[in-house]
Formats: C-alpha cells, structure tokens, sequence
C-alpha cells in the first residue's frame, strides 16, 4: 500500500519470516530510492542496510511477520521495521544486532536505531541521498 | 521467491575452488555454508573462495565465511577470496574483515597464495 502527498511517498510492507522472503524488503527500499532519485551507490547502500535492519530483527526466527515502513520525503528515505511478537522482552533481546550488522549500518546509513512500538521490537534507519555519481 | 543463485565446483592441483554466483543472503548462504563445511569434513585444510560472481552479500554471508576460514585454519590451511567488485569489498572494509581473510583479484593469484603460503 502506499500513499503519495506533497512529495512525499509512504509505503506499508508485511511479510511472513521467511528467509527467501526478506529480498521483497530491500526490493521495495531500492525501488523507492530510483524513484527519489538516488544514484546506484546509494541505493546499493541502502539495499544492504535494510537488509541488515531486518536480520537484526528475525535472525533465528521462521514465525510471525515482518512489518516495514518506507518514508521518502525530499532527499531522504526512513524505513523502519517491527517484528509482530507478543512477548516484549523476547523481542528486545533479539532486537540487540550482531556486531557485523551494527557496523555495516554504521557505514551505510546517515542515522539508525531501535525503538518498541505497541510492546513489538523495532529498528528504523534514515539515508539520505548523497552527491556520489548515479 | 525465485534468486538465482548457485555455486560452482572445481579443483585446481588438489586445491578446490567455490564458486558462489548471484545474491548470497540469509536465503543463500546456507547451501554455501554446507559446501564449505563438507569440504572441510573431506580432510581439504584450504578452499578458495571465488566471489567474482557475487552481486550481493550481506552479514549472514559474512558470517559463514568467517565461520569456514576458521575451520580452514584449524586445520592448518586457509580460506583466500577473490573479489574485484568494489561493491563486495567494500563490505569487508566496513566490517574490518579486510584485515581477517587473504583478500585476491584473482583465482590464480588466490591458488598460489595457497600452494606458496
């Protein structure tokens, strides 16, 4: 589902915890990021980061869903991500990244970070688009 | 979902050589990672690892190989890679694992580093 308002382009995505599903994830940041008018680095960039955004979530899980938010307003794009859990504190604990992922957001995105949302454990990370050649 | 990704098999001297091609993900690494594995079971101590095919590579990727190079080390060989797409080896600069794997742009470069260690 998405939305279109005074430049800004909002996109809903769930998906079932599936590893061969988690492409559709960066499929979707990556098309959106074309269309913002970010060049191939940067979209590659951010590809891998919301990747890793999503393995920091469902890494070792084969269950429930994964829900994604695409927010692409001016020469940024937000995406933030929750994983549907019950259990609060089950879902904390899982939302702690493994180092590799924590350093490749570091290195890719201009901000990232974890947040709950109605008890569900979050992650969310913004890019904007940077002056490297398309 | 269909990604095309397979892995291709060769032995070079003795040495054998993965070939991973296409997006290797938390959907793909684990045939790698069983190819890896099975190789260091049949007693070979180094495999290069061709990654000249590889289009995408995330941290689940990166930690299978980490986990084979120290299987190959153990065992008193090694694990060299073979990139030349910046793209892909940008992700171990950023992750410091330049300074872990035996990095090549090249199979034949990456055999001898095995052969001449």
């Amino acid at each position: 589902m998405s939305e279109r308002k005074a430049g800004t382009i909002s996109v809903e995505l769930s998906i079932p915890v599936q590893a061969d599903l988690v492409v559709l994830a960066r499929l979707a940041a990556a098309t959106l990021a074309g269309r913002a008018g970010f060049g191939i680095e940067d979209i590659e960039d951010l590809r891998l980061a919301v990747e890793e955004l999503c393995l920091s979530l469902v890494t070792g899980r084969e269950d429930g869903r994964l829900h994604l938010s695409y927010e692409c307003e001016g020469d940024a794009i937000e995406v933030a991500c929750w994983y549907e859990d019950d259990h609060m504190a089950a879902s904390a604990r899982r939302a702690a990244a493994d180092d590799l992922s924590l350093k490749i957001l570091d290195a890719l995105v201009d901000e990232h970070g974890r947040r709950l949302r109605d008890g569900r454990a979050g992650a969310w990370l913004r890019k904007r688009r940077s002056d490297r050649a398309v | 979902m269909d990604q095309t990704f397979e892995i291709g098999d060769e032995e070079v001297d003795g040495i054998p050589v993965v070939s991973p091609a296409g997006e290797i993900d938390v959907a793909t690494a684990p045939p790698l990672r069983d190819r890896l594995a099975a190789l260091g079971a049949s007693g070979k101590p180094s495999v290069v690892v061709n990654l000249l095919g590889v289009t995408f590579l995330d941290s689940t990727a990166l930690g299978v190989l980490v986990g084979a190079l120290k299987r190959c080390r153990e065992a008193g060989g090694d694990l060299p890679l073979v990139i030349d797409e910046p793209r892909i080896l940008r992700v171990f600069e950023i992750t410091g694992l330049t300074g872990v794997f035996s990095i090549f742009g090249s199979v034949g470069a990456a055999l001898e580093s095995v052969r001449h260690p």
